[in-house]
């Protein structure tokens, strides 16, 4: 072990201030690759090339090793097919249409792991090894630089070398450590972004969080247990589909349920509004069995007519209503003919 | 020297964590088996039965509802039917019965007819002609049942072929939770 006690002279200080510089510019231009290659434009393709590109993306989930595009297993073709689809009715974009995909059969099905959460490590990891392998060596070479520089020692510890020298490799050290990191981690993360599937849906049905879908399975949620909640949660629904039955008929149900514990005249005026708007919702749907069923309950229960309530009612079961609401009407049905009866 | 020492705590901390995740972890034996969906609204289902009458799956909030995907050549499909058959039979008593839906996958009208002819089982038989209906369930391999709640979620997915009883205690189950 040669005496490592102070700077080397002046000549190796300028010789490894260029080879730092040479670094240095070498970094600078992988990182630039890194980071043209990952904001580059790849520009438009045609409806066929996007379908090839997001299939090619996707894994066949019934076969090994296959990719959706060269699988001629059935499920890699409906999986095509609906691609094919999303492509053809342009509301998605090729992320969004892997990422409904891969909600539906698992990030299994994806072919390149994805570029962000626990997938991303697949892409930093490779890049910080490598990052850090070409620090240990460049390191390696520097130490040897400095053991081949003659020592000029003013204090020397028992092991051979100066405390000045000793805090200064270990900042140096450190410094290694944090710029390769930095490195590595920046690397990694521009490859994961270029490399990797950027997908931009969360939930598992693939839409706007305050989509209609959404709002309607929010509302009737509610329903049962907080009314007033779910009549505003319908009342979103019509803000941006008018016409959408399910809301129109529910929200009318509800608000002629809750006014039932007011006065008279707000009773009436409930009343006007929900066969108004049970009316609209047969109209757009004649063989919507709930508005159907829920006319005759509310002309018979509010309205007192018993005649088309048993009308609305035969109808209503003719379009075979679900069990919440049959079990409701065959209840009525009871009462209706009593009330006919007398 | 000391190095080797932490490298060597952090070894044994993380191999500690490892044994107490394994012996925590009860291992896969539920019916169930995992889908993204679990919980969510059930994907739209807009189609027609082999007999041509409209069908909208969300139409049919208020009743709990069955799919069976399903395929006549499929073996699984064909060993499930009698666990079926008596399944159906038994909710057809029950005021909250289910609605029970074969969606028929990858195989052709005509067949699915000949099979429901020689083996009984009047349900209505959905077509899902181009796989969308087996792609937004994340259906690869038929037999899969999936069951879905009168809100319109999805609450149970069972992969492969199910054996008698096995729906009757899940939808108990389900029932009993939501009751």
């Amino acid at each position: 072990m040669g005496d490592i006690t102070r700077k080397p002279a002046r000549v190796g200080g300028t010789k490894k201030s260029i080879r730092r510089i040479v670094w240095g510019v070498l970094a600078v231009v992988g990182i630039g690759f890194l980071a043209y290659g990952s904001l580059r434009d790849t520009g438009p393709l045609t409806q066929q090339d996007r379908i090839d590109a997001v299939t090619k993306r996707i894994a066949c989930p019934t076969c090994d090793g296959e990719s959706v595009f060269v699988s001629r297993a059935a499920a890699a073709q409906a999986i095509r097919a609906e691609v094919a689809r999303q492509v053809g009715d342009g509301v998605r974009t090729d992320e969004e249409i892997v990422a409904y995909i891969a909600d539906r059969f698992g990030s299994e099905v994806l072919l390149v792991p994805r570029s962000e959460g626990l997938d991303a490590v697949i892409w930093v990891l490779p890049v910080v090894v490598a990052v850090a392998l070409i620090g240990a060596v460049v390191a390696r070479f520097a130490v040897r630089g400095d053991t081949d520089s003659p020592p000029t020692a003013t204090s020397v510890l028992p092991d051979g070398t100066s405390p000045s020298a000793r805090i200064s490799r270990r900042r140096s050290r450190l410094v290694g450590i944090v710029v390769v990191l930095v490195v590595g981690v920046v690397g990694g993360l521009l490859v994961a972004r270029q490399a990797g599937q950027r997908l931009p849906l969360g939930s598992a049905t693939g839409g706007i969080a305050d989509s209609t879908a959404s709002l309607l399975a929010q509302a009737r949620l509610a329903g049962a247990s907080d009314v007033s909640a779910a009549i505003e949660l319908y009342g979103r629904v019509l803000e941006t589909d008018p016409d959408n039955v399910e809301a129109l008929t529910y929200r009318a149900w509800l608000i002629m349920l809750s006014a039932r514990q007011f006065d008279e005249s707000l009773q009436r005026q409930a009343y006007a509004s929900t066969i108004a708007a049970l009316g609209r919702a047969i109209e757009l749907e004649p063989n919507y069995a709930d508005a159907m069923c829920f006319l005759g309950i509310v002309v018979f229960r509010d309205g007192g007519d018993a005649e088309s309530a048993s009308e609305f009612i035969a109808r209503c079961l003719e379009r075979e209503p679900p069990a919440e609401v049959r079990g409701l009407v065959e209840e009525l049905q009871r009462e209706v003919a009593a009330a006919l009866d007398e | 020297m000391k190095s080797v020492r932490w490298v060597s705590g952090i070894v044994a901390i993380a191999l500690a964590g490892f044994l107490v995740v394994l012996l925590r972890t009860d291992g896969d034996t539920d019916v169930g088996a995992r889908s993204p969906l679990l919980g969510e609204p059930a994907p739209a289902v807009v189609t027609t039965t082999i007999d041509d009458a409209p069908f909208d799956l969300a139409r049919r909030k208020g009743s709990w509802v069955v799919f069976n995907f399903f395929n006549s050549t499929c073996v699984p499909c064909i060993a499930e039917h009698p666990a079926l058959l008596a399944f159906v039979d038994d909710e057809a008593g029950r005021v909250d019965g289910v609605e029970f839906y074969t969606v028929v996958n990858d195989d052709d009208d005509r067949a699915v007819r000949d099979f429901f002819t020689t083996n009984a089982g009047g349900w209505p038989k959905l077509r899902d002609d181009d796989g969308a209906i087996a792609v937004a369930f994340g259906v690869a391999k038929v037999p899969e049942t999936w069951i879905i709640d009168p809100n319109g979620f999805v609450r149970l997915r069972i992969l492969g072929s199910v054996t008698e009883g096995v729906l009757e205690e899940q939808m108990a189950s389900l029932r009993t939770n939501d009751g």
